[in-house]
């Protein structure tokens, strides 16, 4: 393996439960370990609530760890995030710069991308609009648009692999796939085997806040397989 | 700071003051008729029916109201600022300071059209330009320094104390009475006159009204001295949002 651009050592992150003093906290990660090299694509899986969007947060430099240490080279990471800051009386245009500027772009780059947003998002004369006069296909083809033009080094998605009516489906699940095999580093959390099995390289395993295993993506799986999914059934022990 | 961040600063505050237009049917014009109207009230209520036996009143407390609206804006409207945007907090990494600079720039730009506006009514009840006119952009910094210090603070704690925003209004209505806004100050009895001197509103609010209706020079001491308070405050506030920022973040939504 390749230098580790992120590295994640007994990572634990804590919610306070209830906004009160003295309140109960809750360690949504517990213990987890990972190393991301440049061109890593990894996968993570594990039952709803192991900590998964937490660690994609993690990475993203949202969370700082409650313990444990994370450490990152100087690289760009950026959460795929649909709609950020979308403001409903604004047209389709002001709001694909002011998500655009949330989302680390500079203005004259959205500006120059702007063709490519109005071109992939379909919108066409609703473009300059208010937003509020959107269905919600548009709407998510307009975020979809302009999540789509940052270029982060490490892409963290968290579900979303595509967006919108079928036909937009197929063509923004293309666009993410182009992106993601372009070479920059991924991270995917996805309930999805098939997915994870055609996307990534690596995978890591997480239960109730532990990373459990992480390595090729085919054995992860695999051991997930085994133990994660009979045991709900109560056949296993 | 990163160009972008202030790039998003401008853009967002555009957003919020087209947001404020296309929210009623008169727009813009509630800018300048929102502060004439709350000007009105208190004229009827300290000059006519009160009848307050200071000589010019009207412009004392037209002054009084205009800069005090301005700060009054920028706390509360800063204040909540953080606390309403959690769930961008949430999705992406932005400095926190973000959210209520928005706010400050915007209502700074409605401050502008109401000082104009202010302006035009002093010159036709005969208080003319005057050479003192050169200091007025320096008291009005340092108020923006001060606003902005009291805002971010106030930004800071607002989502961990969001009980805050049921009393932060009574809060700044408290103020407004003990700035000498509407009752001067001087006319307060000694021990408590010298206590409320100590807020910085007090001499910044005299100093516009000395510029405007007499032609005085702001007394640079003083100002001095509030310039320097505004600014540690200014600092601290900043150290408070980013030593505070990874708690937004983990607040239950």
């Amino acid at each position: 393996m390749s230098e580790a651009i992120v590295k994640l050592e007994n990572v634990g992150i804590a919610f306070d439960m209830q906004l009160r003093i003295g309140g109960k906290r809750f360690w949504a990660l517990e213990d987890v370990t990972l190393e991301l090299a440049a061109g890593d694509r990894l996968g993570v899986i594990g039952r709803n609530g192991a900590g998964k969007s937490t660690l994609l947060r993690v990475i993203a430099g949202i969370l700082a760890p409650d313990r444990g240490r994370i450490s990152r080279n100087k690289v760009s990471c950026q959460l795929l995030s649909l709609a950020v800051g979308f403001q409903p009386h604004l047209s389709g245009r002001d709001n694909a710069i002011l998500s655009g500027l949330m989302l680390g772009l500079h203005r004259r780059d959205i500006e120059r991308r702007m063709p490519q947003i109005i071109e992939f998002s379909e919108l066409g004369d609703f473009f300059d609009e208010p937003i509020s006069t959107y269905s919600t296909g548009m709407l998510s083809r307009l975020g979809f648009s302009v999540a789509m033009q940052v270029e982060p080094d490490i892409l963290l998605i968290d579900e979303v692999l595509a967006v919108g009516d079928a036909e937009f489906r197929e063509k923004s699940a293309a666009a993410l796939r182009e992106r993601i095999h372009s070479g920059c580093s991924v991270v995917l959390v996805s309930h999805e085997e098939r997915a994870i099995r055609d996307i990534c390289t690596h995978a890591i395993w997480i239960e109730h806040g532990r990373s459990v295993m992480h390595g090729r993506v085919e054995a992860v799986l695999e051991a997930y397989a085994r133990e994660a999914h009979v045991e709900p059934t109560g056949a296993g022990a | 700071m990163r160009l972008h961040i202030v790039e998003l600063i401008f853009f967002s505050a555009y957003a919020e003051l087209r947001a404020e237009r296309s929210r009623s049917y008169l727009g813009f014009v509630w800018w300048l008729l929102d502060p004439a109207l709350q000007m009105g009230i208190y004229y009827l209520v300290f000059s006519v029916v009160l009848k307050s036996a200071q000589s010019d009143f009207v412009p004392f407390l037209l002054i009084g109201l205009t800069v005090w609206q301005w700060f009054k804006s920028c706390v509360s409207h800063g204040g909540h600022a953080i606390w309403q945007n959690l769930r961008v907090i949430r999705q992406v990494k932005l400095p926190a300071a973000v959210f209520p600079s928005v706010q400050i720039l915007a209502d700074t730009v409605k401050f502008l059209c109401i000082l104009a506006l202010l302006l035009v009514v002093l010159w036709s009840c005969g208080y003319r330009p005057n050479a003192a006119y050169a200091a007025l952009p320096a008291v009005l910094i340092v108020e923006l320094i001060f606003a902005s210090a009291i805002a971010y603070f106030v930004a800071a704690i607002m989502p961990l104390l969001p009980d805050l925003r049921f009393v932060i209004e009574q809060i700044l209505t408290m103020l407004m009475f003990v700035s000498g806004i509407v009752i001067p100050v001087h006319d307060v009895a000694s021990p408590l006159r010298e206590l409320l001197m100590l807020n910085p509103m007090v001499e910044i609010v005299e100093a516009t009204r000395g510029i405007l209706m007499r032609g005085e020079w702001p007394h640079w001491p003083e100002l001095l001295g509030v310039t320097v308070v505004s600014i540690a405050c200014y600092v601290a506030s900043l150290v408070v949002i980013s030593r505070l920022t990874h708690r937004y973040v983990k607040l239950p939504s």
